[in-house]
Parts: structure tokens; sequence; C-alpha cells
């Protein structure tokens, strides 16, 4: 596949920061995923090129990590922790609720591509439990009406 | 130079030696799965743990360096409990299908459980499935539950090959070895990394269900695919014919020489050994007024031996050519220009063909697709008359030079088409044809004598870089077929020469005295690992 311009200047600052190409491979790919939404198999192949490896050693990166995304998600990517302090805090019902009100389960994207849903572990905001993340913000303490404002101004 | 002590035994080893290499050299037995001395190191399978003075925790021994001083023990308390912990999570997942797995017999889950296993096992959960016989190339087969992770075939694709194949995907417990979607593991070696696979998770589709591999002999060899001369295994099924339709090799495995072909070998040569059992020529024949009919071995080695001697008598063993080929070994090539060039006193005797050539590349293929050329060379069988090649005496044979034209292996209808074949039949008067399998020559000469393949003779091969690689025979010959140089002795002895010999050692011995590139060698000198030609400086032989 062809990459843009753009993006391909992106990963040669990413690779300028870096002693070794190798090292850049996880910027790389963060650049490509905020590009494209997610990292393709197409987009694997072209890292790979790009950093003198093999796709399957791309795969392997992409696949340990959470964070990437192999397949489409939502232009809202919303993550509910449902860790310890979150889970203390009540954030089963809410996210019952939350699964009512965007009408996907665990794992999906909406078929109008608006929302993803999917649990998370922990994401480091204890203080603000029970919380979200949706994209790249992150929501808390949330509550029923608070949850029901935050979705319905997405 | 650090001293260490593992279990109780001292040795001092050079700067830089693992605790894995020392106990190597003291022949202690530490079990492993990741590390493989053809590869870099990993440290990620956990089973060669040891226990070592002063830190607290047990140490990896492929990783871990000697250092002055250094006390190990392998046997203690310590070490067998984590080694048996390591193995317990290894376990942990994977399906214990041994009796559908061809690996059996032949794997190191199986053999380091007889040792470290727990026996009674702890895990109540249900296990992980992941994706069983999945073809990832045309020679490999996965089985992704039977991995334990250890990495060996990922890095033979990364260090050995460059080609990157094979990788590990996802995370903990659901980490799996893959391809890439629509790649494959196609490279010219891609049978290794089922050799270097310890347990059942890669096996070879060709080996595959076709015999259990306690059934198997094993004989060591050097592969006859290229001049290289890669160090084999021969592994075949006497004692069960009906397993592999009668088949005798079941399969072939490099074996370790540092000096030729580190542990490895390529897939042409590996899957190369259909030849030694399929299309024979068991028994002699000739071809009597037009029909071919199968004749007595002695018969045959009589009637080409009247020729012989006839020609001789009347003066006209100058119309005789022969054609050698590189495929036999020194000790053939040896007795065929003795009896021919010095008793018979012929000239036309020629190994060299421009071809065939093959593909090559710079680690292990050589273009040059027979094992010997080398030693036709040292041997002055090549080049070494009037003739510049076996073509040209071919040529010569078409212009009429010659009446009769006897071929040791050298198929003329494969090499150079069949108007060739065809115009030599028009010219002599007997095509004698010396080989192990039929083809178009074969069926054409007006006189076959059965002989071995490599698989079946003892004897030398000359690599490439002038090593002298011993063969030994790993079953007997099949129907009447005999070595060549066997067949020399017939010959000689019905033609009244002095050319005999009990075997193929007292022949290169007689090589020895009077070739003076072999000078100094002898069988026991050349052991498993060959050595070279005197005339060979020591060199980079890769
Ligand atoms: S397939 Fe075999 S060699 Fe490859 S990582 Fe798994 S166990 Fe190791
Ligand atoms: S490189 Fe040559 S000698 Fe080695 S295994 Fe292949 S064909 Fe046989
Ligand atoms: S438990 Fe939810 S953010 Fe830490
Ligand atoms: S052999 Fe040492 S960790 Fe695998």
């Amino acid at each position: 596949m062809e990459i843009p311009e753009e993006l391909k200047k992106k990963w040669d600052e990413a690779v300028a920061r870096y002693e070794e190409k190798r090292a850049a491979l996880l910027p790389v790919l963060r650049l490509s995923q905020d590009h494209f939404g997610y990292i393709s198999a197409e987009v694997e192949e072209a890292v790979a090129h790009y950093m003198g490896t093999t796709p399957v050693h791309i795969r392997e990166v992409v696949t340990f990590y959470e964070l990437f995304h192999t397949k489409p998600v939502g232009k809202n990517n919303i993550q509910f922790c449902h860790t310890l302090a979150c889970n203390l805090n009540g954030c089963e019902p809410l996210i019952k609720q939350l699964k009512e009100k965007i009408g996907i389960k665990e794992g999906e994207t909406s078929s109008d591509g608006k929302y993803s849903f999917s649990r998370a572990e922990c994401l480091g905001a204890c203080e603000m439990a029970p919380m979200m993340k949706i994209n790249k913000d992150i929501y808390g303490p949330l509550d029923k009406d608070k949850l029901n404002e935050i979705i319905e101004n997405l | 130079m650090p001293k260490v002590t593992i279990d109780g035994h001292e040795i001092e080893v050079s700067q830089g030696t693992t605790i894995m290499q020392a106990t190597k050299q003291l022949a202690i037995e530490v079990p492993y799965y990741c590390w493989h001395p053809g590869l870099s190191v990993a440290g990620n399978c956990r089973m060669c743990l040891v226990d070592v003075e002063g830190p607290p925790k047990p140490q990896i021994a492929c990783y871990t360096q000697v250092t002055e001083g250094m006390v190990v023990h392998t046997q203690s308390e310590k070490a067998k409990k984590a080694r048996k912990g390591t193995l317990e999570f290894l376990l942990s997942n994977h399906p214990l299908d041994c009796p559908v797995c061809d690996q059996a017999g032949e794997c190191d889950l199986q053999n380091f459980y007889m040792d470290h296993g727990q026996y009674d096992s702890r895990f109540d959960e249900q296990k992980h499935k992941k994706k069983k016989a999945q073809p990832v190339g045309e020679n490999v087969m996965l089985d992704q539950e039977r991995c334990v992770l250890c990495s060996r075939c990922v890095r033979f694709c990364d260090e050995i090959t460059g080609t990157g194949e094979l990788g590990i995907v996802n995370r903990g417990s659901h980490e799996e070895i893959t391809v890439f979607p629509g790649k494959e593991v196609n490279n010219a070696y891609s049978g290794n990394v089922v050799d270097i696979c310890p347990v059942g998770a890669l096996t070879d589709r060709d080996f595959r269900f076709k015999c259990r591999v306690w059934y198997l002999s094993s004989q060591d060899s050097v592969c006859p695919g290229c001049s290289q001369g890669c160090n084999i295994r021969i592994d075949s099924n006497l004692s069960r014919p009906q397993h592999g339709e009668g088949e005798r090799v079941m399969r072939l495995k490099p074996r370790e020489n540092l000096n030729v072909n580190d542990y490895w070998m390529c897939d042409e040569g590996r899957y190369n050994y259909n030849f030694i059992d399929r299309n024979r020529i068991q028994t002699a024949s000739r071809v009597k007024e037009g029909v071919v009919e199968e004749i007595l071995f002695e018969d045959a080695v009589d009637s080409l031996a009247s020729v012989l001697g006839d020609a001789v008598r009347e003066q006209r063993h100058g119309r005789i050519g022969v054609l050698v080929s590189t495929q036999l070994t020194n000790e053939d090539l040896f007795f065929v220009k003795k009896f021919f060039k010095t008793n018979l006193g012929m000239d036309a005797v020629e190994s060299r063909f421009s071809f065939p050539e093959g593909s090559s590349d710079d680690f292990l293929i050589k273009a040059d697709k027979s094992p010997n050329t080398a030693g036709a060379q040292a041997l002055e069988v090549i080049a070494s008359g009037t003739y510049q090649s076996g073509e040209d005496l071919i040529d010569k044979t078409i212009a009429g030079e010659f009446d009769v034209l006897i071929s040791f292996g050298v198929d003329i209808d494969g090499l150079l088409g069949k108007e060739k074949l065809d115009a030599i039949l028009e010219k002599v008067t007997l095509l004698a044809y010396v080989g192990s399998n039929h083809n178009e020559t074969s069926k054409k000469a007006q006189l076959v004598i059965p002989s071995t393949v490599y698989a079946e003779k003892d004897g030398t091969f000359t690599n490439v870089h002038g090593r002298v690689q011993r063969i030994w025979p790993a079953f007997p010959p099949l129907g009447q077929a005999r070595p060549e140089w066997q067949i020399i002795c017939d010959l000689s002895e019905k033609t009244g020469f002095s050319v005999s010999a009990d075997d193929a050692e007292s022949i290169f011995s007689e090589i020895t005295q009077t070739v003076s590139s072999f000078q100094g060698l002898s069988y026991e000198k050349l052991g498993k690992e060959g050595s070279l030609l005197s005339t060979v400086k020591e060199t980079v032989e890769k």
C-alpha cells in the first residue's frame, strides 16, 4: 500500500530520534494508527518494509499491545475500566447502562461506526473511579446522569 | 581463564564460556529447549535452570557466563525443583496428543518429563485451544498447541536464512507461532525448522505419519545432491516394510559438521531420496533382436568383458569410450580409471560435464549437482586425456570415433537430449550402461549392468572444498546391484587383468599411496567429519 507523504515524514522524524531504527517501531505504529484508525495487514507490510524486517515481526508487536487495533474501531472508542477501584465504586451498573444506550456488546463496533466499546483493566485514574476513556480523553467519576450526558454529547 | 566447578568436577574454560557450554565439555546433561548451538541465545524457556552458589535464585545455564571460582550444581533439589516448575508451566496448555504426534519418541517434552515431570497434574483449568495441523509451507506442518515457544524456528529464519517468515504473535498464554497471512515458510532450507523444533509443533509434511521413529535405523552419510557434501543421516525402516510401501529410506536428516554444513541441509538435498528405492535397475539385461531380456549379472559382465578383451587383442581399444558420472565415489572412479586407462591402455575416459548445473546460493547450495567432481579432478578422471569433456567425447562418438561406449551412470538422454542418444546408437555397435536407476539411456542401451546407489556403498566423496568424506552402507544393495568398483574387479578378472580389491577401504589406501593429493589420508583419519586433500590449504570452507 502507498503510505502518504505526510505520514512517511512523521515516521522519518520518529526514527531520527533513536540510535537504532528498530527502537522507533512503537512510535511508528502509533503514528500509523493515528493516521488510519487501526493497523491493517497492509499497514503492517508497509511498516515492515520501512523498518527493514518481515511483516510477521511487525505483527508480533502489534498483537502484543492491547492499544493497537487490528480492526477498524468506532469514531468514539469507549474503554470502560472494570478493575478494583472502579468496580468498588460501581462500574458494573454503568457498563450495563452504557451497553443498552449504544446498543452494542463488549468488543463490538456499532454499525454506523460511531461507537466501539470494550472493558479495560485499570487505566491508572483510580481517583476518578468509576471512570472510562473515550479515545484519548478520560471521564470520571461517573454516575448515571453524567454517563448519559457524555454519551449524548458525543 | 576462569575455573568452574560443576557437580564436583572442576574445569578451566575460556573467558565468556557459558555454564551450558561448560557442562557440554564435561558431558554433564542439562535439559534445554530454546538453546541451540547454531543460533543466538534466547534464554526464554527456563528449562536449563541450574543452582549456582551465591545468588539466591537458580540461573539459566545457556546465558550465564562462567566466572572464576563459580560453583554450579545441576542436580541439587533447588535446580530440580526449578526445572520441574518450568516443565509444569510448559505443559499447562500442551494438548498431550503424543499418540498421534509424529515427534513422539524423539520429543524433548517426553524425554525431559521422565526426569523432571510433575506426574500428578495440578492443572484443573481449561486448556487454550489453538490451531492444529496447519501447513505453513510446502514442507512444514504447524501444531500451535504443541509449541513451547522456544523461538528456535523464529531465530533460524531470522539468523540462518534471513527470510524471517515465522513469528510469535499475541501475549501470555495466547502466544502462538505463526506466519503472516498469505506468506509461507518456503525458503530453501525450511526442513531445518522441523529438526530444531524440540517438540512436535513443527513436523515434516513428507515424513508425517510415515513411520514411528522407534522403527528407524540410522546410518551416517553424505548428501550426494551437490558438491557441498553436507553431512547427513539416512533414517531407514527395514523392520516394517508395510509402513512405507516398501520404501526403505524414510527421511534424511542433517548431521553436524562445522567444517561443511554446521547443523543444516537444504530442502533439495533433504527430499532427494526417492531414487534410492524407486525406479531401480535391479537385474542385468540386454537387448537381443530388439527385445529387452533379463540376464544373469555374471553373463552381463562376461559379455562386456569379451567385447573389451577382443578389442584389446585386436588393438581396437582406442575405439572404446567411457563416460563416468561424478556421482561415483573416489574408490569407484579410481578403479574405473585404473582398469580402462592403465590396464587396457585406453585414452577416452571422461567425467567432466559442463552440467547439470542448478541453482546455488552463498550458503550451502552449489550449482554442481554431483558430490564428487573434486574427487574426479584429483584422481584425474576429468579432462585427463585428449578429450576436453564428456560432451566432447559424445560428439566424437557421433562423429564415428568409437565403436563401443560404456556409460557409468551418465544419462546421455537426460543431459544432452534424445537426438544425441539416438545418433550415438546409430554409430556404435554397443552402448553399455552401468547404473542404479532406469532412464532413457538405460532403456536404450544394449547391455545394462545394475550398480548400487550411494546409500548402499562404502567409500568416499571429495567435496567442492577438497574435503574427503566417508559414506557408509545404510542397507544391502537392491537386487543384483553391486558397487562400480566391484563391477570393475569382475571385468578385470574376466579380461585377465589384475584390478582387484576386497573392499573400498583397501582401494582408498591404494589411492593414498599413488595419488599425491590423497597422501596421508586413511578411513580412520577421515572419521565422521572428513579431511582435506593435502593439496588444499585450510580455508574458509563454506
Ligand atoms: S514451533 Fe517448535 S521451534 Fe518453534 S517456537 Fe514452537 S517449540 Fe520452538
Ligand atoms: S547443499 Fe548440497 S550437499 Fe547440502 S543438502 Fe543441499 S544438495 Fe545436499
Ligand atoms: S481501577 Fe479503574 S482506573 Fe484504576
Ligand atoms: S535453554 Fe536456557 S533458557 Fe532455554
